[in-house]
């Protein structure tokens, strides 16, 4: 009886310490406006997924990767993601259309904000890293690194609705006002 | 001596001195509409066009090559640029601008720190508070989307709570309360910029208030004088009508004294016709 009520016990702290991981994400990403950033992407999404010539390949969606995340793993995915993004994806798409340049600069800045503000989330909670997170991260890679370059990157920037869409799922909240 | 004459072509394009570049670029910021400005290049009897170029941290980290041109103000004739469409990010922009005549190019001018739209300066913002019948109602300025409205409203009497209502809605009138006839209630708002994470300072409160007993008393007793009059002017106009439908249905006739003496004697007689 004492050992069943020890275990309840146990699994209820678990548990409360994931959902205050969470909401310490959903904390942490509040204050940014990933709606204007949904917005801004929306602008462009058209054009962007136009020139993916590769419409039957993933490289976000495959059922290992962002689908299996648990919350234990949302921060550090979110992590790992921003920084793909920030010094893969970004830097290896060349832009020639002014308009579109200017809209992928406004996402590419936002998630240079992002990455600033995470890691001050980082700094006063742990944003630990699992194998689970770890893994899906380089299926992730391993999917960007089967195309080639100039493919691989238009298709990540044609998937950004993707990611945008599951960091607004992990991190719905009040409002910070 | 050779080496002052390699420079001549770096001084002189087409044999005409090269227009100077821009100067004291400054960024004026206020409620998150940025305006970059500089001292304009003065060249008598010709209209300068200026361009202006912003490239976030981003690229100033990962490809410093990169310069973007600026949706509102390339070319600009007037030396200023609305670049509030460009800073979409909350990280520090660098700006340049570079001047042109026909064919002549100035060097590009770069401003000086890099601008971050978190220092934008917030102000209190316009609020109209007014009264509809009992209800306390506000209408704001309407100051863009990244806007929401802290409004905070009290009763003035002590120990009063004070209300907090964030109103995200712009332009249109909101209802705070409906308000205790006699009793001043008082508003004051404040913006929120979610995007830096920053508040304006408090606009001064506004107090309005509700006549108290008086009005309702006012109608009252002008519904009573209403009611009276109709009480005594429906039945006397009732009475009045009456009578005369009877009188021009049925006039009563009075025979002149000397015919009555002439045709009825001793007696006079009164002859109704119907």
């Amino acid at each position: 009886m004492k050992a069943q009520r020890i275990f309840l016990w146990l699994v209820a702290a678990m548990f409360f310490l994931c959902s205050v991981h969470t909401r310490g994400l959903r904390r942490c990403l509040i204050s940014m406006d990933i709606h204007h950033i949904e917005e801004t992407f929306q602008e462009i999404k058209k054009t962007i997924q136009a020139k993916d010539t590769f419409q039957n390949v993933t490289i976000l969606s495959t059922p290992e990767t962002l689908h299996s995340i648990k919350p234990l793993d949302v921060c550090c995915m979110t992590k790992n993601l921003l920084a793909f993004y920030v010094d893969k994806v970004f830097k290896d798409h060349q832009e020639l259309n002014p308009q579109i340049l200017r809209k992928i600069s406004s996402i590419a800045n936002s998630f240079l904000y992002m990455q600033k503000a995470l890691q001050r989330c980082q700094e006063q909670r742990q944003c630990h890293c699992r194998d689970e997170a770890t893994n899906a991260t380089r299926i992730i890679h391993d999917n960007y690194d089967q195309l080639e370059v100039r493919s691989a990157a238009i298709k990540s920037l044609g998937e950004l609705d993707v990611f945008l869409a599951w960091i607004d799922k992990n991190h719905q909240g009040p409002s910070a006002a | 001596m050779w080496f002052f004459y390699a420079l001549i072509p770096c001084l002189l394009v087409d044999g005409v001195a090269v227009l100077p570049a821009p100067q004291n670029l400054s960024v004026q910021s206020t409620n998150m509409k940025h305006l970059l400005m500089w001292s304009p290049v003065v060249v008598p009897g010709e209209i300068i066009h200026y361009f202006v170029e912003y490239q976030g941290e981003y690229e100033s980290l990962y490809m410093s090559h990169i310069w973007i041109p600026s949706s509102w103000g390339s070319p600009t004739k007037d030396p200023e640029c609305d670049i509030t469409d460009d800073i979409t990010a909350t990280v520090p922009y660098n700006l340049r601008v570079r001047a042109s005549l026909g064919s002549q190019t100035s060097a590009w001018s770069t401003l000086q720190h890099p601008f971050n739209r978190n220092s934008t300066i917030l102000t209190p913002p316009v609020m109209e508070v007014t009264k509809d019948g009992f209800h306390l109602v506000i209408k704001l300025e309407d100051l863009g989307p990244q806007f929401e409205f802290l409004v905070a409203y009290w009763r003035r009497e002590p120990g009063a709570k004070e209300h907090v209502k964030v109103v995200r809605s712009r332009g249109i009138p909101v209802h705070l309360e409906t308000m205790e006839p006699g009793v001043a209630y008082c508003v004051k708002v404040r913006t929120f910029v979610k995007a830096i994470g920053r508040h304006s300072p408090f606009s001064q409160a506004e107090c309005v208030k509700v006549q108290g007993e008086t009005l309702p008393l006012a109608l009252a007793l002008f519904a009573f004088v209403g009611f009276m009059l109709i009480l005594v002017v429906v039945p006397l106009s009732i009475w009045k009508m009456g009578r005369l439908l009877r009188y021009s249905c049925c006039p009563v006739v009075v025979l002149p004294d000397t015919l009555v003496m002439l045709f009825f004697f001793p007696f006079g007689m009164t002859l109704t016709s119907c």
